[in-house]
């Protein structure tokens, strides 16, 4: 446990060193945040209410997918495609520690860093709509929002974990990853309420695990599912997690095992 | 002069023509790519219809004037990816020595860096996206050719400042060595422009018309077509790409001045 705690340590160091990189990722996400909050600030004009969210609620979703973004979508998908095609993936599996285990060690510390920033930013936006903002009280919500969005962070993990792996098999794997990224903010609700889409649409959503990245968690701080519900959507996106665990090691063992060491 | 286009026009359709076949190579990572991009392209736009359908205006915007908003920043992002890929890559150019070899062709340094990239994909993804502007022109009302005449010089325009704000990059590139992502901000940046440029407070309306000027890209084509830009925010337009591209190229030329060959 030590080495990945240094692992996660030095990455923390890394990421926070790098920061004209770090500054400009944060503005490009602050951009599309700011525009996301634009957009539906002048769509809900002087309406009291939208698709089932009052004003505060719906301002608050646009933040709060800042925040989501930040603890989900922060991911080394990229790294290890490039690690895999390089061969320099071959350094780390001589190595006496687990891949994933220190993979995981680096996705957690660059979604720490971001994280806070993006809270930061979100307070930014919150002190110039002066609180108008939907802050829940009970403290269940509070804590069943964080084993939401911290179960739909790992589920993300070995998702990307089990696509990039594929660049075991082939040098192209950047292309299907590209587009599970896309897909997926789309399908998670990261740029929009899933409530916009026609009801066919949303349920044919709801039997995959993509809502449960940003969507449900989200609708877990707004208390828009009750308690019971809440909990038995959490019960609902941990056996994901379990699937998504139990894939992305086997496609890592299977790709492994086949793995020739091309490159440097 | 005639002679220069000619040779320019034969070097650009043979890398484009070069990167097609590689693309065609990687039959697996470029379908990833081009699905990645029309997932993009069709979710934004079926989210604008679906908004549509619980809202008559944004921003005092029907559906086909924001469809006509959106397409229109795809129409000038895509042919800015099209033919000003190059800076993309540009940290690598530099770093790898390849800016060395650029300087001793016969050909500007700057065509090859900023121009000589083409990604196939995106020409393609531009095809579904000129179709959607062609119905949703059928959808308008009649407009006066002159109307039409300023969206298209307006665009063209708007391909001018996007051209200077690469060359500003890949200059920063050549500098510095680093800075790659000083693109990819502007890319974000970019986002902002997916939406008519009322829709923000006036104080990021006023960043984003003269300090980065998004909405003079985005928006002042299509408000020209709906008849909602006076002549004089066109001269504007006009006065600002001309010298961001004038002022951007002496800048481009004090960076390669400077340059002293960075790879062994």
């Amino acid at each position: 446990m030590t080495k990945y705690l240094r692992a996660y340590s030095i990455s923390l160091q890394e990421t926070l060193q790098r920061r004209t990189t770090l500054m400009m990722d944060r503005v490009g996400g602050f951009a599309i945040v700011l525009s996301l909050f634009s957009f539906w600030n002048a769509l809900l004009g002087d309406k009291s209410s939208f698709l089932g969210y009052s004003r505060q609620e719906m301002l608050t979703y646009v933040l709060l997918i800042n925040v989501l973004r930040a603890l989900v979508f922060t991911g080394r998908g990229w790294q290890l495609v490039g690690e895999i095609s390089s061969g320099r993936i071959s350094s780390y599996l001589v190595r006496p520690i687990d891949y994933y285990g220190y993979a995981l060690a680096l996705d957690l510390a660059q979604k720490t860093v971001h994280v806070v920033f993006a809270f930061l930013e979100v307070a930014i936006l919150a002190v110039f709509i002066r609180g108008a903002l939907f802050i829940p009280t009970r403290w269940e919500t509070w804590l069943m929002f964080v084993l939401a969005a911290g179960l739909s962070s790992l589920i993300f993990f070995f998702m990307e974990f089990m696509i990039s792996s594929l660049a075991f098999w082939t040098s192209e794997s950047g292309g299907p990853l590209f587009c599970f990224e896309l897909f997926l903010s789309f399908a998670a609700g990261a740029f929009f309420p899933l409530d916009v889409l026609p009801e066919a649409l949303r349920r044919a959503l709801s039997a995959t695990p993509f809502p449960y990245m940003v969507y449900f968690p989200a609708r877990v701080f707004l208390e828009k599912v009750s308690p019971t519900e809440a909990a038995k959507l959490i019960a609902i996106e941990s056996c994901w997690l379990v699937v998504f665990i139990a894939a992305a090691l086997s496609v890592w063992h299977v790709g492994v095992n086949s793995y020739a060491a091309e490159g440097g | 002069m005639r002679g220069t286009i000619a040779k320019y026009s034969r070097i650009w359709l043979r890398t484009a023509s070069m990167g097609m076949q590689a693309q065609l190579t990687y039959r697996l990572g470029s379908f990833g790519f081009l699905l990645g991009k029309m997932i993009r392209l069709l979710f934004f736009f079926a989210f604008v219809i679906a908004i549509f359908n619980h809202v008559e205006a944004v921003a005092g915007y029907n559906l086909v004037e924001t469809a006509l908003f959106f397409l229109t920043y795809n129409l000038v992002d895509m042919l800015a990816q099209i033919f000003f890929r190059g800076v993309y890559g540009a940290r690598r150019t530099v770093t790898e020595g390849d800016f060395d070899f650029y300087l001793v062709q016969p050909c500007s340094p700057l065509f090859r860096m900023v121009c000589s990239t083409v990604d196939f994909l995106d020409i393609i993804t531009l095809l579904p996206v000129l179709v959607m502007i062609g119905m949703t022109f059928a959808r308008l009302p009649a407009y006066p050719w002159t109307a039409y005449a300023a969206y298209v010089f307006l665009i063209v325009n708007s391909v001018g400042l996007i051209f200077a704000i690469h060359v500003w990059a890949a200059g920063l590139t050549v500098r510095t060595q680093e800075l790659e992502n000083a693109i990819w901000i502007f890319r974000d940046v970019m986002f902002m422009g997916k939406f008519p440029v009322d829709i923000y407070s006036s104080s990021v309306r006023a960043a984003l018309t003269f300090l980065v000027p998004i909405a003079v890209m985005t928006s002042f084509p299509a408000k020209a077509l709906l008849g909602l830009l006076t002549p004089s925010w066109m001269a504007y337009a006009v006065v600002l790409s001309v010298s961001a591209t004038v002022a951007s190229t002496y800048w481009w030329r004090s960076c390669v001045a400077h340059y002293t060959s960075s790879s062994s």
